[in-house]
């Protein structure tokens, strides 16, 4: 697909435009592949250049309780509040549609936008508080799991109504008339449609969450530790390449199960939209 | 946004397949009010699980501000200077990183939409990238290039510019690329899908009328994307005001953020109510930006 007319409107600035975005791309690109070459270092420093090839500190990563257990923490934690903001997220998209007031359906959008502008650390402290507050919670992982669907949610929200937004307006009433019930329109009108988006959702919802930093260092009950705080502590006392053999093994592994769901919905959506072309034929 | 970049692709496809039903009857069919079942089911869940999550903290951080033993916490916070220090150096420090992000951002985009394909791969890479590795591990990364003996020093000393070592780790000069770089896919993905929404027969008429780049940009295509770079921008902004990984490991003791004070307050200070006070003044302070952002630009609107 290339873009002829846009080409053509910028003419002679496209070349040092583009120019211009690879050097911001190596914003993307330096630190990782930094990070990625410090942990084969075989000398025992972080040291760039690397020193030599080894993989001695992956096999010390791999065997180590100290990073597997914040590892299964990190995935149990990311998982619920992924479930919880993926259920309400598409609820409040759902729930967007039928309202009719404006200011109503403006409210809810901004509700829902919200907690991207919120600023970790001062709502860590208001759930910290609430935690010390409330007894129960306190020795467990709910406070922490709950702010971080709170957090994520907004990115379920947006992705789900922007495709709800773009699903065909009719097919609502058409059933209600044909006499379906609500919830029958739900679950085999309007959900099948934006199913890849729900799924795209739900995997950024988890890697916002897996990613979270800041609630873990005020909210973790004692002596559990999850994996970015972990990385986050260990950078502190010592820097060493123990922490980016394990940064790099989590990185690929996201981008292994990331790109891998995106192929997997890409082709999918792909698929839907060519039988849909095939039936109309 | 198309918030996403995992379906940012799909996206845009699927509307040049899709003719748009004509605006008035689509807007007018989009919402239609839902039975009393519906909005119970539907929006009460959210609602509850909002009040609990979000309304709750905030009860708890004015309790806790109005609870301290020295008397009134928000008073004692705004006297002092470090905490008022910390709040001029936050806000300049979002304001000029969301700057630079949007300007980068839409050069990016721009990068995106006019690249040839393998260089388009290549940017649109660089964005999954980002979004999908931890923001620790792009800290280390920038830790690793800004040390003193860093990937900076090790490249300046193959071309013998290196003498002794740099001076850039823990500066506020640190702090920046790794911002700009954590923030740029929040504000290239909305300018990307508006400069891919961008209506290519006024870009055709502008060059067959003659006008020039130039023009062209600050006639045609500068008001069509300006609304993404506002919404995008302040997103970036409000959330820069929230930054707190980022310093704290690049920027040092130096240019500690309202956030860092924060966590000061509470870890180190042991004062609860200061903590909360900060917290209250600074979420105050940003949903308000936000909000009237919102009112003035119809922030949520663009991105939902």
């Amino acid at each position: 697909m290339t873009d002829v007319s846009l080409r053509r409107a910028i003419g002679p600035f496209r070349s040092p435009l583009l120019i211009l975005a690879i050097l911001a791309s190596l914003l993307f690109f330096i630190p990782f592949f930094v990070v990625i070459a410090t942990s084969w270092t075989s000398g025992s420093f972080l040291l760039f250049p690397p020193t030599g090839f080894s993989l001695q500190w992956y096999e010390s990563v791999i065997g180590d309780k100290l990073w597997t257990d914040p590892f299964k923490l990190s995935l149990l934690v990311s998982l619920i509040s992924t479930v919880i903001a993926v259920v309400l997220g598409t609820l409040g998209a759902l729930a967007l549609r039928r309202i009719r007031s404006r200011t109503g359906a403006r409210l809810l959008r901004t509700m829902f936008i919200v907690p991207m502008a919120l600023p970790p650390v001062a709502y860590a402290v208001g759930l910290y508080s609430v935690n010390s507050t409330v007894r129960i919670f306190k020795p467990t992982l709910t406070a922490m799991i709950v702010g971080e669907a709170l957090l994520v949610m907004p990115y379920v929200f947006v992705l789900v109504s922007t495709a709800l937004g773009n699903s065909d307006p009719a097919l609502r009433p058409a059933a209600a008339t044909l006499g379906a019930s609500w919830p029958l329109i739900l679950w085999r009108v309007e959900l099948p449609p934006v199913l890849p988006n729900i799924l795209a959702g739900a995997v950024f919802a988890f890697s916002v969450a897996f990613d979270e930093v800041v609630l873990p260092v005020f909210l973790t009950p004692v002596g559990q530790v999850t994996l970015p705080l972990k990385m986050l502590t260990a950078s502190q006392e010592a820097f060493s390449p123990q922490l980016t053999a394990a940064s790099t093994l989590i990185s690929l592994l996201a981008l292994i199960v990331l790109g891998g769901v995106n192929l997997f919905s890409n082709r999918r959506a792909r698929r839907a939209r060519a039988s849909a072309k095939a039936k109309l034929a | 946004m198309s918030v996403s970049a995992a379906v940012l692709p799909e996206v845009l496809p699927r509307a040049e397949i899709e003719p748009p039903v004509a605006g008035p009857t689509r807007r007018r069919l989009a919402r239609i009010p839902g039975s009393k079942a519906e909005r119970r089911w539907l929006l009460w869940p959210p609602l509850i699980f909002f009040i609990v999550a979000l309304l709750l903290p905030m009860i708890a951080l004015v309790g806790q501000a109005l609870n301290g033993k020295k008397g009134n916490a928000f008073a004692e916070a705004l006297s002092m200077s470090s905490f008022t220090d910390a709040v001029v150096r936050t806000v300049l420090l979002a304001a000029i990183v969301t700057v630079i992000t949007v300007i980068v951002g839409y050069v990016y985009a721009m990068g995106v939409a006019t690249a040839p394909n393998w260089l388009k791969a290549v940017l649109m890479a660089g964005l999954l990238l980002s979004l999908w590795t931890s923001i620790m591990v792009r800290s280390f990364g920038w830790m690793l290039i800004e040390l003193p003996k860093g990937a900076i020093y090790w490249f300046m000393g193959l071309f013998g510019l290196a003498d002794k070592p740099l001076e850039l780790y823990q500066t506020t000069l640190a702090m920046y690329p790794a911002m700009v770089a954590v923030m740029l896919p929040f504000a290239v993905l909305p300018l990307l899908s508006a400069i891919n929404g961008l209506d290519r027969e006024q870009l055709n008429a502008a060059t067959v009328f003659g006008a020039g780049p130039l023009l062209t940009f600050r006639k045609v295509i500068l008001p069509s994307v300006a609304p993404a770079a506002i919404s995008g921008g302040v997103l970036v902004f409000v959330m820069s005001l929230g930054f707190y990984v980022t310093p704290l490991l690049l920027g040092g003791p130096k240019n500690m953020t309202v956030s860092v004070i924060i966590n000061t307050q509470l870890n180190t200070a042991n004062r609860p109510d200061l903590a909360a006070a900060m917290s209250i003044l600074l979420v105050g302070g940003t949903i308000v930006i936000y909000l009237i952002a919102d009112k003035l630009f119809n922030v949520s609107e663009k991105w939902g």
